[in-house]
């Protein structure tokens, strides 16, 4: 577990801690950060000395790296977002959607074949699209269904699988009968209490469209952006830390591989545009265990659990992750066994 | 968190990442080349809109100081505009990883913890024959897919000629050693290729090895290492692009 106690070096890094209380005005948020970075560049070569064990430089590559492929994908899905809050009109998309939960999910699903990003961008954006009116229910079929089956990822799973083309369709069926299903029983079981109240629907009077769409812009941005922090945190420490090689042995086991592969996508937390290529390595498992990884991955993982629940609140992430992988798990074991 | 701290926040990550990008290789270290326009276009939104906040936070700060105290109340939540959300703090961590202690690519440690990974290719067709050349210089994924699952046996008596860093083998050896990653460090794979006939150079350090390839007669494996006979390793700097 020492890779865990990076996170101590750092801690002058951390006032958040003790944040900019009302009462505590003396010391604001301002000076904190100033004495942080001061701190925190006298101590580089402390800070840099520590971090020289293999293992930790390790972590620490892979934070950087998780969090760095993330930020241009978590931009995009802000922009997006805030674009939807600041600009596009409530009525619009109450008329592009079918009024009707039963048929609007589906629909809604289907649209997240025409965002070409990976799940961190699809986070922001169902949540500019609650804002905005949308049907929870259908805005959380996009969320799930956007990273798994845009033209991109499809791509990738293709070049990943060559001269398997049945693959892809698997994938793609898999992933939108899970998004479709899950939306639907959000719309059937799901409570409003569970989901948190969207931030932005209290914009402030009187300001400006651009200036609603910079403040939206920032506060959505900083607050995903940070709950991808713990997220990539949690998803280097278990990269770093679960062996590889154990996995082989459970491979053959017949109806546990598909578990155990699903298990791992969680865990590695691999980019959607990225996992068909790490489920194509894992050539010891039979393939519907693969399609889990493919199917799970983008719909269910650390740094995406932890992401859904600064947005939408732990009551509802840890609900919502549950149902999601049980019914991935199921709908990738049912289009393996039929598909491939 | 007031708005000046959250504009410096961004301007900070900005910055960050336009420093590993745009100005410099480093980039290369954590994520796949192909990244590098989307990191430019985020890096240069962020600092702008950063640049833009501070200025409205400057401009509104004459005429909304007593607009702060009445929102302060909401900062608890992280649900006002004014005041940004406390977890945003965490953005330190990624700022302080890239600027301050800039970590190096994934090697040996990475390597050392990873079984090979040759999975069976999916070609129904078959491989298609080397190119010419003596020594025939190959990425180190191909030689051990080519070496592990192409029937045609064309690396026979070839000298070919790889580029990677060193592993030590447990129980005594050593591995000449690329990872290929397909999106960022956090999928990389790792390939590695026995070196036999040549004394183990400093772990980690990079290498190009020319040599033979020495087939074992096993039936293939997913996982199955190939070996080389050296015939000469030459070190060499770490390759632009770490990765394969």
């Amino acid at each position: 577990m020492a890779e865990q106690n990076t996170l101590t070096p750092e801690h002058p890094a951390e006032p958040g801690a003790e944040p900019d209380r009302p009462t505590g005005r003396r010391l604001g948020s301002l000076e904190l950060l100033v004495a942080g970075m001061v701190l925190l560049l006298a101590g580089r070569r402390w800070l840099v000395g520590w971090l020289d064990a293999p293992g930790l430089q390790a972590w620490t590559t892979v934070f950087v790296a998780i969090c760095v492929q993330a930020i241009p994908f978590l931009v995009l899905g802000t922009l997006l977002s805030a674009a939807i809050t600041a600009l596009v009109p409530a009525s619009f998309l109450e008329r592009a959607l079918p009024k009707r939960a039963v048929l609007a999910v589906p629909a809604a699903g289907l649209a997240g074949a025409v965002l070409p990003g990976c799940e961190c961008a699809s986070v922001p954006v169902a949540d500019g699209l609650i804002a905005r009116g949308v049907a929870p229910a259908a805005a959380l079929a996009f969320l799930l269904s956007a990273p798994a089956i845009n033209p991109v990822v499809l791509t990738a799973t293709a070049v990943a699988f060559p001269g398997r083309p049945q693959m892809v369709l698997a994938r793609f069926a898999a992933s939108l009968v899970t998004a479709v299903v899950v939306g639907w029983l959000w719309a059937r079981f799901g409570r409003p209490e569970w989901l948190r109240p969207s931030v932005r629907r209290a914009q402030p009077a009187g300001a400006g469209r651009w200036a609603a769409f910079r403040a939206a812009f920032a506060h959505e941005f900083l607050h995903a952006a940070g709950f991808l922090v713990i997220g990539g945190i949690t998803a280097a420490t278990l990269n770093v830390l679960v062996p590889r090689q154990l996995l082989g042995g459970l491979a053959h086991l017949p109806g546990v591989s598909v578990l155990v592969l699903a298990l791992l996508a969680v865990v590695l937390a691999v980019c959607s545009e990225a996992d068909a290529f790490v489920a194509a390595s894992l050539s010891a498992f039979p393939l519907p265990a693969r399609l889990a990884f493919m199917v799970v991955g983008p719909m269910v993982d650390v740094k995406l659990v932890a992401m859904q629940a600064g947005t939408f609140g732990w009551p509802f992430a840890w609900r919502f992750s549950t149902v999601t992988f049980t019914v991935a798990v199921l709908a990738a074991t049912l289009a393996g066994w039929w598909l491939l | 968190m007031k708005r000046e701290v959250q504009a410096i926040l961004l301007v900070l990550l900005g910055s960050a990442v336009l420093r590993i990008s745009l100005f410099s290789d480093m980039y290369l270290r954590y994520v796949r080349a192909a990244l590098r326009p989307y990191l430019v276009t985020a890096g240069v939104v962020l600092v702008l809109l950063g640049v833009l906040g501070a200025v409205a936070a400057l401009r509104g700060a004459r005429h909304q100081d007593h607009q702060d105290h009445q929102d302060s109340d909401h900062d608890a939540h992280g649900h006002s505009h004014t005041h940004g959300p406390r977890i945003a703090w965490l953005l330190i961590l990624p700022v302080t990883g890239i600027l301050l202690v800039s970590p190096p690519a994934l090697g040996s440690y990475t390597a050392q913890h990873a079984a090979n990974t040759v999975a069976k290719p999916d070609t129904a067709t078959g491989f298609p024959p080397l190119p010419a050349g003596d020594p025939l210089a190959l990425p180190l994924a191909e030689f051990d897919v080519r070496a592990a699952w192409d029937a045609a046996q064309p690396l026979k008596g070839r000298r070919v000629k790889l580029l990677g860093f060193v592993s030590p083998k447990s129980g005594g050896g050593w591995y000449v050693t690329r990872l290929v990653i397909s999106c960022c460090a956090a999928d990389a794979m790792t390939y590695k290729v026995e070196i036999r006939g040549a004394a183990a150079p400093p772990t980690g350090s990079w290498v190009a090895v020319t040599g033979v390839w020495q087939p074992d007669g096993q039936p293939a494996q997913p996982d199955a290492v190939p070996a080389l006979n050296a015939g000469q390793v030459v070190s060499v700097p770490e390759p632009r692009d770490p990765y394969e």
